[in-house]
């Protein structure tokens, strides 16, 4: 009888928390989504309506500014090259930044603070102080105006984040594990890429992602660097259709969700892997 | 094929990512170190070197000193808020990952979107919310009986920084919680086994062994985010183009108007030093008190 | 790895590569105009430098488009003409950079271009702001003005007449608002953010009262000041959002029918007369209100071309911008984009206001119209006064303080530029 007993208050106590979970997931939601849905609703408002409230929700759906946008704008054009860029400078981020990161948890080598210094002075140093200088360096390199120089700087400024990331990351493996692949005969470039390289699966995801979006996003660095439309990026493309004093904001709102929802479907790739490098269980080996 | 000691691998590992900062970040930086050092104003027709003539110069300007005050009081509260915040989500989505549940992959990616959408358009998204007359905030507000009137956010000098407090909040929370997370996964569950059948509850294990497992996260998370936010500028600049009366005026929106709009070149590129100089100061105590604590711990 | 992906990123993109005042192979030159994005039918500039082209065989103009947004621009151009190698050959700047960018040396004097007898038929206000030292660097490309838009519906309906003094326009407020039962109607917007926009209006405001930020009457100033801070504070004719407001802020209140003054731009009309509108067909313009004894002050807006001094090809790229500013383009952009014309003779062309009444209104307003002060340091000395008046419009400080902050501000950005000329010398 006392185990049933125990048994109903452990059900209550589940669907309590499970309540009140669902309550907490709700408001988080409302906080997170909120904006975002309603920037979906001006998306979808005719001009007119645009600043009427109330209604809430617009009587007359329009997708109008979706035509535009997709159709008649630079836009996919724009979505493409932040594709290329934010892939590239994604991949040059995590590869470089991963050696770098484990040579620091890791290797024997002098002078690793000072590595680590200088990659946090790099992401210190203000933006807005160095877009002069690094504009005239591409400009002699003849970067100007090309995917590279965009691509490039991306992977350079976020390397920083990377590296401490992932250093962090790799400090928390056993030691053991590399220790026990060179003992196998593996060089240290086998052991990384066999045996950490997959542990640190989640490190590496989360890095990636947080590379990826900060490439997708980045403004001030893309609008110096490309000038046309073959390298503009989506958010310097964005910033394009406002005029010199109209907004045109069923657009903006439109556009603003096409941006967004490659990363948005991308986080719903990466999360799987971040889950699958975790479920895998040896990183609590 | 040729052996190399541990240690030349080591160098062969970090040399790419050493080059590629040093010639793409770090040559900037010392040029706009180097101009900082300079006076260069174009419209004047100067171009001389003035050793720290900008940074005395600084010393005695109040404008910096108040934009210094609202860029220290921005990070403050927006830091310690991402934090708090992005702590709880990080826990919640752990919890629920636990429970293994399908709403988990949905659950990520609603708390990601903020950080997703890029800075130019999430600033003007607030914008329109903050609106006073057609803005939806207030008209909820209003609808739920919580204010009588419009609150005119961003026209009050007490309210703007907050308002943009908050879109801060909202858009690099995720940030956190992101990390965070990834540092939950990674604490042994046998801990909290172990501390289960020593009969610790749940702030106990929180305590005991989330919080020392997770503190290089946190530092992580203390650093860039304060960086960030020292540094902040589109968000602000969209959002109040740093007034009423200067009232959110940060150091990047002051360096800002200072290189691009009245073309000084040299004073503009101090402030911008000063800001790092700022934001080098608060990563040091971090990493004292991270290096505290692991002493502490040890 | 990755110096394998940049070299496919590079093959991708080099064929997207142009650099300014290029002569390819087969002896074409390529000019580079770079400008800020023109709004409504973006195929009618292109269209335009089409038919350039075709009249100049061997000359292809490459468009490079920047976010419409004033400061953007200038911090672009500020990186590029700095240096004196610029990518591009023709640019479009805002009437505030002329006399700036002419002092840094950074774009050429085109006088060569537009004979005094041809700047005559220019209105006066453009031209005066693209003229340093005597010689013109710019050449006028549209222009723009602060005018007053009303509600004609309201004042017809309680017998009043659009207002000629700040006086008026506030009574005529007072009685509207009292007499009108919806509670959403306010009386006059204004563009009150920390921004350019504000000083437009301050400059248009304290013109109008016959004084001005720095020199002039002060007590006047004074004056004007108030006025603005008391329009939200006393008068409780102006919402407390005006102090965060821009245009499209103050243009959403008014076109939603919610105020029954608007100080604004003329890009503002078609669209409260546009399909939908709820203030079709009820709106009226004209010139802004002065204090009494003094005329009205609309601040002179709008945009202009100018070549950088390291463009290699100023011949032809002086063709261009005759032909970008000849009347007939003038006419076809003023048709198809509604941009304002530069040229006076335009105002009397039926056919162009048959399509563009508006224009009829706007000639007086744009004679009158005056230009911000014309100095190499106005973007330093507009940095400077914005917050003072910024703060005084949320109460945060009283005229008095703001216009001694303002003047001591001034006297030093000009002591210093005595001494640089001292230097000069």
């Amino acid at each position: 009888m006392g185990r049933h007993d125990d048994q109903g208050r452990f059900m209550m106590n589940r669907l309590r928390t499970r309540g009140l979970t669902v309550c907490v997931l709700v408001v988080v939601g409302l906080f997170c989504l909120g904006p975002v849905l309603w920037q979906a609703v001006t998306s979808v408002k005719p001009d007119q309506d645009l600043v009427r409230l109330p209604p809430l929700f617009p009587e007359r759906v329009t997708s109008v500014h979706y035509d535009r946008v997709l159709l008649k704008s630079s836009l996919p054009r724009s979505l493409a090259n932040s594709m290329i860029v934010a892939t590239s400078a994604t991949v040059t981020a995590i590869v470089v930044g991963a050696f770098c990161a484990f040579a620091l948890a890791r290797l024997p080598i002098t002078g690793k603070s000072v590595i680590l210094g200088v990659a946090l002075v790099t992401s210190m140093f203000p933006p807005i102080a160095v877009i002069s200088p690094l504009y005239l360096l591409m400009r002699e390199l003849g970067l100007r105006d090309t995917l590279v120089a965009v691509g490039l700087t991306h992977a350079v400024y976020s390397l920083p984040l990377a590296v401490w990331l992932l250093t962090s990351f790799f400090q928390q493996l056993p030691k053991e594990l590399y220790q026990a692949a060179r003992i196998d005969g593996c060089t240290p470039l086998q052991a990384l890429l066999t045996v950490i390289f997959p542990l640190a699966r989640p490190g590496l995801a989360v890095a990636a992602l947080l590379v990826f979006i900060f490439s997708w996003n980045e403004f001030m660095f893309a609008l110096t660097l490309t000038a046309s439309d073959a390298t503009r990026t989506a958010p310097v493309a964005v910033a394009l259709f406002p005029g010199l004093y109209e907004i045109p904001w069923g657009d903006l709102a439109a556009a603003s969700l096409v941006v967004t929802l490659p990363v948005a479907g991308l986080a719903l790739g990466f999360q799987r892997h971040i889950i699958a490098g975790l479920t895998a269980g040896s990183v609590k080996g | 094929m040729i052996r190399l000691s541990e240690r030349a691998w080591g160098y062969v590992f970090a040399g790419p990512a050493f080059v590629l900062v040093s010639l793409i970040a770090l040559a900037p930086i010392a040029a706009a170190l180097w101009l900082s050092l300079r006076q260069q104003l174009p419209i004047f027709g100067i171009d001389e070197f003035v050793g720290l003539g900008n940074y005395l110069q600084l010393w005695g300007d109040d404008r910096f000193w108040a934009a210094c005050r609202t860029t220290l009081y921005f990070t403050t509260l927006s830091v310690s808020a991402e934090l708090l915040l992005g702590f709880g989500f990080a826990l919640l989505l752990n919890h629920l990952s636990d429970g293994a549940g399908k709403g988990l992959r949905w659950a990520h990616v609603m708390i990601i979107l903020p950080w997703a959408i890029p800075t130019v358009v999430s600033a003007q998204i607030w914008a329109w919310l903050y609106q006073p007359d057609y803005g939806l905030l207030n008209y909820l507000l209003v609808v739920a009986g919580l204010t009588e009137g419009a609150i005119d956010w961003l026209a009050d000098p007490d309210w703007a920084i907050h308002a943009a407090v908050v879109m801060d909040v909202w858009k690099t929370t995720p940030f956190a919680a992101l990390l965070l997370l990834a540092g939950l996964k990674t604490v042994p569950q046998e801990l909290y086994a172990a501390a289960r059948v020593d009969g610790a509850g749940a702030w106990e294990q929180f305590r005991r062994i989330t919080l020392p497992m997770l503190m290089p996260v946190v530092v992580i998370v203390l650093v860039f985010r304060t960086m960030d936010a020292v540094r902040v500028f589109d968000a602000v600049f969209v959002l109040t183009g740093g007034g009423p009366g200067n009232s959110t005026e940060t150091l990047s929106i002051y360096a800002y108007k200072t290189l691009f709009q009245t073309l000084q070149f040299g004073y503009g590129s101090a402030l911008a030093t000063a800001m790092f100089v700022l934001a080098a100061l608060l990563s040091m105590l971090y990493l004292a008190l991270l290096r505290r604590h692991v002493q502490g711990s040890a | 790895m990755m110096a394998g992906l940049f070299f496919i990123l590079l093959a991708l993109t080099a064929t997207g590569c142009f650099q300014a005042g290029e002569v390819t192979d087969h002896g074409t030159i390529i000019l580079v105009f770079k400008h800020g994005k023109l709004s409504g039918d973006e195929r009618v500039l292109p269209n335009l430098l089409r038919e350039f082209e075709r009249r100049h065989p061997g000359v292809v103009v490459r468009e490079e488009l920047l976010p419409a947004s004033s400061d953007q621009q200038h911090q672009y151009y500020a990186m590029n003409l700095d240096g004196g190698r610029a990518p591009f050959d023709l640019l479009g700047i805002d009437t505030i950079w002329a006399q700036e960018f002419a002092k840094a040396g950074w774009i050429a004097p085109l006088d060569g271009l537009l004979a005094p007898a041809e700047q005559e038929e220019f209105f006066r206000g453009p031209i005066e702001a693209a003229t340093f030292n005597g010689r013109l660097y710019a050449v006028p490309w549209y222009v723009d003005a602060g005018v007053l838009y009303y509600r004609r519906d309201l004042l017809d309906r309680h017998g009043l007449e659009p207002p000629r003094t700040w006086l008026e326009l506030v009574r005529a407020a007072k009685v509207v608002l009292e007499a009108e039962p919806t509670s959403a109607l306010t009386g006059f917007v204004w563009q009150g953010k920390q921004y350019e926009g504000l000083m437009c209006v301050t400059l248009e405001v304290l013109r109008s009262n016959g004084t001005d930020l720095w020199s002039g009457d002060r007590d006047r100033a004074e004056q004007g000041l108030r006025f603005l801070r008391e329009t939200i504070a006393t008068h409780r004719i102006t919402p407390l959002s005006t102090s965060m407001a821009d245009e499209e802020s103050t243009r959403w209140i008014f076109g939603e029918g919610h105020a029954l003054f608007m100080r604004n731009w003329p890009y503002a009309w078609s669209l409260l007369q546009q399909e939908g509108s709820p203030v079709r067909g009820k709106v009226g313009v004209v010139s802004l209100p002065a204090f009494s004894g003094f005329s009205s002050a609309p601040v002179l807006g709008g945009w202009m071309l100018a070549i950088p001094n390291s463009s290699t090809h100023q011949e032809v790229v002086g063709e261009l911008i005759r032909f970008l500013t000849s009347p007939d383009s003038q006419r076809k952009v003023a048709v198809e984009l509604g941009y304002n014309p530069v040229r006076r003779a335009l105002y009397a062309d039926e056919s162009l206001l048959e399509v563009r009444p508006l224009l009829k209104d706007l000639q007086p307003i744009l004679l009158e119209a005056r230009p911000r002060p014309i100095t190499p340091y106005y973007l330093l000395i507009s940095q400077a006064v914005q917050p003072e008046v910024s703060a005084v419009v949320v109460g945060r400080k009283s005229p008095r303080e703001a216009l001694d902050t303002i003047k001591r501000r001034v006297d030093q950005i000009v002591g210093e530029q005595r001494v640089t000329a001292v230097m000069e010398r």
